[in-house]
């Protein structure tokens, strides 16, 4: 993966101390707090319910092992001994203190890893497949292409105080696993009919209060020319988008309110004034990046291979944690492997240090030092050899690690909600709680096949509601917490947006209208259909029946 | 009000222009006088006519207000070698990333130490981007 050279370090250490010296300033009463919020959210930190919360960048969910050591050990020194993994691949500490924040950033800068535009209206962590470079279905290996995005957007001049976030997704294979038609710009790396690399530019996709997919803007755009274009929309954004009003002010909104078309008619004419110049990427610099994403030294197929048949045998578990929780590899030899975040003890997305530490061990015995985390707030082991597997997942037993669920309704994504965010309006982990207390008997999981159920506790929708298979919100009413339900959403390569289901539910009948749900497409289904392929057959009058049948004749 | 101009605190220069650039293209627009804008001014005219002013301030309503960091940005990539300065809700958290998209003078609010400020001005002294100041990430040169 990339390693920072003196000039990369140099900005970090640097940016550390300019942070130190800002929180020293805003304690001594000389930043205002409204300034000082601003420049805190540039840095990562939050001021929580309970207390402020740090997002560390972990740039497109690429990490050493001795980087998730570090984070171990911050979570011992400055916080309570645990963290939790984002959508956006990051990872949050909910317990530190302010004033130790600048001690925190310079620890991280001593693992090349900094909170640098983890919030704010600022160009965030770019973020992409945690399959990229090792997945079978890969066109492109997308890292060096986030890479170069990182270092364009890290402490961009321009574009650091713009209408509202900024988030970009980058995929490269057939199967969209960055949800990259659901951020303010997506691009699809592929090889058009002629046979040349290059980018399909998506805009104005988002989530939070107004859901939208994004939008073609530009079909095939040269990689030379990748920061340039960026340049050219961030401008157009920074310039247009709209200020006076914060729930109005995404790229999204723009692009709706003038059109698409008049959108990329204002970034054309501004990319036809950069297009070719001082932001045009040399050769040799995209060569100098793809150098440091090289393939590993990986074992031959012969080394690496074993028939795993009499031990899938004799073990039946490792059999359904093979085929759930691990996936093709472009090597012959190799599997990809899943670390499901997502056990009965645990918030989804949370690790505790000792599994931190456990993890990285098992990224050094077993993959090349690396791991990525993922936007379904899992880590992905992305080089093990087959002849490892068993060593492997015998040691993730240990850490509580092995739970075999990915894919399956357990296996949700899940904001932290009201028992942690200021905004949320409701409570989402006694939901995750309930659903795995509820939802336990694995046969059944597996016989449900895949099913996404993703989880927010406002509007915001950082739980990604609207993308769910199965998505739930939590809202406020009355002084009591209850859920909206949207069936139908997907983030994949046909993304779409749920649609609400009926009325809201109380909490503690969340799981039992998950369970009616359940019995619906178990009852529906035809030979092989997904849970999303009945909902998009049947629609959802057979699940508001089931849902809402009695209560409404009841009211009646 | 102190102004910080070309990396310097200074003590004699012009005042910050009370002209606004919308009257003043209705009002004649004579070559060599000063403007303020923000934001909000129609900025194609901005920069069509900006060869004609001597200096343009640039106002920030609120200090998270970016659009003026684009408009000075574009000012110089056409070659405006005027004084830009920015006024307004300028603290010193902000001047170093002005200064690098073409701002050279800072009228700073009151509450900020100018001295602090000036220090301010390359705290972080390595970039990804080239800006106004010709520098950037070594393979741009």
């Amino acid at each position: 993966m990339y390693a920072y050279n003196e000039f990369d370090q140099t900005l970090i250490d640097q940016r550390v101390e300019q942070y130190r010296d800002q929180t020293r300033r805003y304690l001594a009463g000389e930043i205002p707090e409204e300034e000082f919020r601003v420049l805190r959210l540039m840095n990562g930190l939050y001021i929580q319910r309970l207390a402020p919360m740090l997002r560390v960048a972990i740039p497109y969910g690429l990490m050493k092992s001795d980087q998730l050591r570090m984070l171990a050990q911050i979570s011992r020194t400055y916080d309570k001994g645990y963290g939790h993994f984002t959508t956006r691949q990051n990872m949050q500490f909910n317990w530190p203190t302010l004033e130790s924040v600048p001690d925190i950033l310079a620890d991280l800068a001593k693992v090349q890893m900094h909170a640098i535009q983890t919030s704010g209206a600022c160009i965030r962590n770019t973020t992409t497949d945690p399959f990229a470079g090792v997945s079978a279905d890969e066109i492109e290996d997308t890292r060096p292409w986030c890479e170069l995005i990182r270092q364009w957007s890290t402490l961009h001049p321009e574009f650091a105080y713009l209408p509202r976030k900024f988030k970009i997704a980058v995929s490269g294979s057939s199967s969209d696993r960055a949800a990259s038609q659901v951020h303010d710009i997506g691009l699809h790396l592929y090889r058009n009919e002629v046979g040349d690399m290059g980018f399909e530019v998506l805009v104005g996709g988002g989530l939070g209060r107004t859901p939208v997919i994004g939008k073609t803007l530009r079909k095939f755009l040269e990689p030379q020319e990748l920061l340039t274009y960026l340049d050219a929309v961030l401008r157009v954004y920074n310039l247009n988008g709209r200020r006076d009003n914060k729930y109005k002010a995404r790229i999204k909104i723009l692009v709706n309110a003038l059109g698409v078309d008049a959108f990329g008619a204002m970034v054309e004419a501004e990319w036809q004034l950069i297009k070719g110049q001082e932001l045009r990427l040399p050769e040799a610099e995209i060569e100098r990046v793809k150098g440091f994403f090289k393939a590993p030294d990986y074992l031959s197929a012969m080394h690496a291979s074993r028939d795993l048949n009499d031990t899938f045998a004799e073990h039946p578990q490792f059999a359904a944690w093979y085929k759930q929780n691990t996936r093709d590899h472009k090597q012959a030899g190799y599997r990809i492997i899943i670390v499901a975040l997502k056990n009965q003890l645990q918030a989804p997305g949370d690790v505790n240090h000792q599994q931190m530490d456990g993890i990285a061990a098992l990224a050094d015995e077993f993959s090349f030092s690396e791991l990525r985390s993922t936007h379904d707030q899992n880590l992905v082991l992305a080089d093990v050899a087959q002849r490892d597997l068993f060593a492997l997942w015998l040691k993730l037993q240990d850490l509580g690690l092995a739970r075999a669920n990915v894919g399956t309704l357990t296996d949700m994504i899940n904001c932290p909600g009201l028992d942690f965010c200021s905004l949320a309006n409701a409570e989402t982990l006694i939901l995750s709680r309930q659903v795995n207390e509820t939802f336990d008997d694995m046969d059944y999981l597996y016989d449900l096949g895949e099913i996404q159920l993703k989880i927010s506790g406002c509007i915001n929708a950082c739980g990604h509601h609207h993308v769910g298979h199965i998505g739930i919100l939590g809202v406020e009413k009355g002084g009591k917490q209850v859920y909206q339900f949207t069936l139908g959403g997907s983030a994949s390569n046909d993304a779409s947006l749920g649609k609400t289901l009926g009325r809201s539910i109380e909490q503690d009948q969340v799981v039992v209208v998950i369970g009616q749900i359940l019995d619906v497409y178990v009852e529906q289904r035809q030979t092989d259909e997904t849970f999303l392929q009945v909902i998009r057959r049947v629609g959802f009058a057979p699940f508001k029946e089931r849902v809402y049948g009695t209560h409404q004749r009841s009211a009646a | 009000m102190a102004l910080i101009k070309d990396q310097q605190l200074s003590c004699s220069h012009a005042a910050t222009p009370e002209m606004r650039f919308t009257d003043w293209v209705s009002g004649g627009s004579d070559a060599g006088d000063a403007v303020l804008a923000n934001g909000a001014d129609d900025l194609p005219s901005l920069l069509a006519q900006a060869g004609k002013l001597s200096m343009i301030a640039i106002e920030f309503d609120t200090f998270a207000d970016g659009r003026g960091f684009s408009m000075a940005r574009m000012l110089r990539r056409q070659g405006y070698a005027g004084e830009i300065r920015a006024v307004g809700d300028v603290a010193m958290d902000r001047i170093d990333f002005m200064q690098r998209v073409g701002f050279n003078a800072f009228e700073l609010r009151d509450d900020q130490d100018a001295l602090q400020a000036l220090q301010k001005i390359g705290e972080v002294s390595v970039h990804f981007q080239p800006s106004a100041d010709g520098k950037g990430p070594a393979y741009m040169v």
